[in-house]
């Protein structure tokens, strides 16, 4: 075949082809609510990868539910790609047979079900991606051939508000816009005027009016009433061991009440140890509202956000000098720029797990739970061909190699028992088992042992980056794992050897005394306390109200 | 609101538990099958009597619920409960439900007289009891792991005499309780396989309508949304261990605001704490009408906020 007969359009021109198909249902590019299986039944085919808008907060839940309403004789097995399997469709229609196999990066709300689908064969996994691999695979060979989002508000040109949960939108749309790929939206509302444009109408395809507005969940807020001693005690420790020792400017926190103890402490024990101004003004975390405290007093110089917070709309529109906010006084959130910055930007990382190894390696897969992770894989590794010369980096370059590099710091916060009551700290990992069981090509690791420099315990810290084996690393950790089996192993001549070498730090080590950490340490001590110091700004979602 | 309605099986059963049930719906179902309810401590030593008076209890507190205009999202029944559960999901019609129960009652009592039962054991975990067993069944006096109704609390099912040993085993282990339970019949094992058999064969006939919500089944935990699902686990729950702690992982996949447990008695108090902690939950047991009513409706408020 020649060139001059060769077809370089033939993916335009089937999306022509099938956009021609649903013009009888549209007027312009807006079809009717009612009209939306129909559509998706002409729209997606057999076989097609289709990404479906859902993270851990915001989900194009209108077309979900649509999704699994389509005829499986019509549409079915379709190759899912989503960051999130958050609701109970996203599985329903692998059980119907409409899709058949699915790329992602976290199922935490489904994880009983996934695994149990993987078992029974109607599931087949893909991979199980960080969330920079999932949507830098979109622009590779996971490209879209329908994406299905959801947007606050819609223009007459098709135009798209996404505000303050802008979060997967831009980058989920790029990857079918420019490449022939079908974009699909829900619209909360219908508008003349939109408050900006986050995404360009000529980018859109088809908008659907929703039935009802998405679903968005007040994932990252910790009502300070249920943090602990023992979070404090920890919080103290990290703050004088790993924040103030290493001099770190950035950060991105779990969102776990450890960490919300620590956001707590800066405008106190922060505050006491002289800290202010010396430490972390930058921040890529979602607004959290227990951040408040530390914002209104002058702690924080910046914070960009993967998403939004329901609540938090208020406080952040009167704060433009600290959030990103657009020129309509709404945020603007992007996940995708947020791992990045995450992943390359950050002086560290802190976070928490389910089960951490004998070596160091973390997971939140657990036995019967396939939950895949979060950001924590992404900015809890160390990107080696980074070059920082903040503090932080160089603080953990080895001295005697001209070439050394530094690194990121991964700090995991976890409690020696868990919730369950079970250790933490364990021999083997669930996700070994797990990865035989679904047959996945890699061990669901969430934080590999090699890139996490710090744990965090009620006992102390242990500095992993100066072990220089595999065997002191292992005795670094037994010294902080309490009285779990692991931990039993520790013995008090290794821990003296590894205290006197600065490899492991317990609180009289750090000059933190245990009786200090109490609650009324804390910057607020409830919700009320947080809308006070938002000068009435934070408005908490209804199930976080029961001062009221 | 999303509820989460739970039907214990037997165990929790009392002479007077039927009092609450109307007077027309006991009476209509005793005509239905031939078999006046005795409702006392002795009948309750037998089979029939015991498995039809449950799902009375259970079926008569369905429809108080459903007339005060409340319906499950998911419904979980645990063995005897199933039926109860697929009920209250609309699966199936009033007087086929009771003749199926009647029938599993008989076949069950028949299948094995004397001589066997079921076991609990506290403490070990499933891979732990599976060594146990292991050591101690035999083809003359066979003994199963079965039920699972927490993650510490496996179930035995078989010989009386091999049950026994394997309680002793675990005792020496280490177990904090390992005990005989108060059922005549070595259910959720592979023994119930004839049962199971000419259960399904009777199911086949019935008439079964889609699940109005997700039906949680006992053998594998899976959330049920077609006939042919439901049907299955009904007929043949009996030959598998109910794995209780499975449909409730499943359960909080669909995150319930509201779990309502079903008489008779409390059996799953602790597994529930350790999955849910933000719902509500109500003991039907434990409330009048006119309570189960306001709460009802003060949580519908609630959760529509």
């Amino acid at each position: 075949m020649s060139d001059s007969e060769r077809n370089w359009a033939s993916h335009r021109q089937a999306k022509a082809a099938k956009l021609a198909n649903v013009a009888n249902l549209l007027d312009g590019k807006f079809a009717k609510t009612e009209a939306a299986t129909q559509i998706l039944e002409t729209l997606i085919s057999s076989g097609d990868k289709v990404v479906l808008e859902g993270d851990n907060q915001k989900q194009a839940s209108f077309l979900s539910k649509t999704l699994a309403a389509v005829d499986p004789e019509k549409v079915h097995d379709l190759h899912m790609i989503m960051s999130s399997i958050s609701r109970p469709e996203h599985l329903d229609i692998f059980e119907d047979g409409i899709a058949s196999k699915m790329d992602f990066s976290f199922a935490g709300p489904q994880s009983t079900r996934v695994s149990q689908m993987i078992a029974d064969g109607s599931l087949k996994v893909g991979d199980i991606h960080t969330y920079l691999e999932i949507y830098a695979r979109l622009f590779v060979d996971l490209i879209p051939n329908v994406v299905l989002v959801a947007a606050d508000k819609a223009d007459h040109q098709g135009n798209l508000y996404t505000g303050y949960n802008t979060e997967e939108t831009p980058v989920i749309v790029e990857s079918a816009a420019f490449k022939d790929g079908i974009v699909i939206v829900q619209a909360n509302e219908i508008v003349d005027q939109l408050p900006r444009v986050d995404i360009p109408g000529d980018w859109v395809d088809v908008v659907i009016p929703a039935d009802e507005p998405y679903q968005l969940e007040p994932l990252f807020t910790r009502d300070p009433q249920n943090i602990t001693e023992i979070q404090i005690l920890m919080g103290m420790m990290a703050i004088r061991g790993i924040y103030e020792k290493h001099n770190v400017q950035s950060v991105n926190h779990g969102v776990g009440f450890n960490t919300a103890a620590i956001e707590l402490l800066l405008p106190t024990y922060g505050e006491q140890l002289g800290l202010k101004g010396k430490i972390v003004p930058n921040w890529e975390v979602n607004p959290t509202p227990t951040l408040i405290p530390a914002i209104e007093s002058g702690w924080v110089q910046s914070i960009h956000s993967f998403g939004g917070e329901v609540g938090m709309e208020k406080y952040i529109a009167a704060r433009p000098d600290v959030f990103f906010v657009g020129k309509d006084g709404t945020m603007r959130s992007n996940r995708a720029f947020g791992q990045m910055a995450g992943q390359y930007a950050l002086d560290m990382f802190v976070g928490s797990t389910l089960q951490l190894d004998q070596f160091g390696n973390s997971s939140t897969v657990t036995n019967g739970r396939l939950s895949g992770f979060g950001g924590a894989p992404n900015m809890g590794s160390n990107p080696t061909g980074r070059r920082h010369s903040t503090p932080a980096w160089q603080s953990l370059k080895p001295a005697d190699d001209p070439l050394a590099r530094g690194q990121k710091l991964v700090v995991q916060m976890v409690e020696t028992y868990g919730a369950n009551k079970r250790p933490v700290f364990v021999d083997h990992l669930d996700a070994e088992e797990v990865r035989k069981e679904a047959k996945l090509a890699n061990v669901p690791v969430m934080i590999y042992s090699e890139d996490t420099t710090h744990i965090v315990t009620e006992e102390g810290i242990a500095y992993l980056y100066k072990t220089d084996s595999m065997a002191e690393r292992q005795a670094a950790i037994e010294a902080i794992a309490g009285v779990t089996p692991i931990g039993l192993r520790s013995d008090p001549d290794t821990l003296k050897d590894l205290r006197a070498r600065g490899i492991v730090a317990l609180p009289e080590d750090l000059g933190v005394r245990r009786n200090d950490a109490k609650r009324s340490l804390l910057a607020a001590q409830n919700m009320a306390d947080l809308v006070k110091w938002s000068k009435g700004l934070y408005n908490p979602p209804a199930k976080f109200r029961s001062w009221s | 609101m999303d509820a989460l309605w739970i039907f214990p099986g037997q165990g929790g059963q009392y002479a007077g538990m039927l009092k609450q049930v109307p007077a027309a719906l006991r009476q209509h179902v005793e005509t239905l099958l031939d078999l006046p309810l005795l409702d006392t401590t002795a009948g309750y030593a037998d089979s029939v009597q015991l498995q039809v008076s449950i799902t009375l209890l259970q079926v008569a507190q369905v429809q108080m619920i459903q007339k005060m205009g409340f319906r499950p999202r998911l419904a979980a029944g645990h063995s005897l409960g199933v039926f109860a559960a697929a009920y209250a999901l609309d699966c199936l019609a009033l007087d086929d439900l009771f003749k199926i129960v009647k029938q599993r009652a008989e076949l069950m009592q028949q299948a094995y007289p004397v001589g066997y039962g079921m076991g609990v054991i506290v403490g070990l975990t499933r891979a732990e009891v599976t060594q146990l067993v292991a050591q101690v069944t035999t083809t003359a006096k066979p003994v199963f792991v079965s039920n699972q109704n927490a993650e510490d609390q496996v179930a035995l099912s078989g010989h009386l005499v091999a049950i026994d040993q394997v309680l002793e085993l675990a005792k020496a282990q280490g177990a904090a309780k390992a005990l005989r339970l108060n059922v005549p019949v070595p259910s959720h094992s592979p023994l119930m396989h004839d049962v199971a058999e000419k259960l399904q064969q009777s199911l086949a006939e019935v008439t079964f309508n889609r699940p109005h919500g997700i039906y949680l089944a006992n053998d594998n935990g899976h959330a049920a949304r077609q006939i042919i699902p439901v049907r299955r686990d009904l007929g043949d729950n009996l030959v598998h261990p109910v794995y209780f702690e499975s449909m409730m992982a499943v359960a909080t996949n669909y995150a319930p605001d509201v779990i309502i447990n079903f008489a008779p008695g409390h059996p799953f108090k602790q597994v529930l704490a350790q999955k849910f902690d933000e719902q509500h939950q109500l003991y039907l047991a434990q409330f009048s009408k006119a309570d189960i009513h306001y709460l009802l409706e003060k949580w519908e408020r609630g959760s529509n906020l």
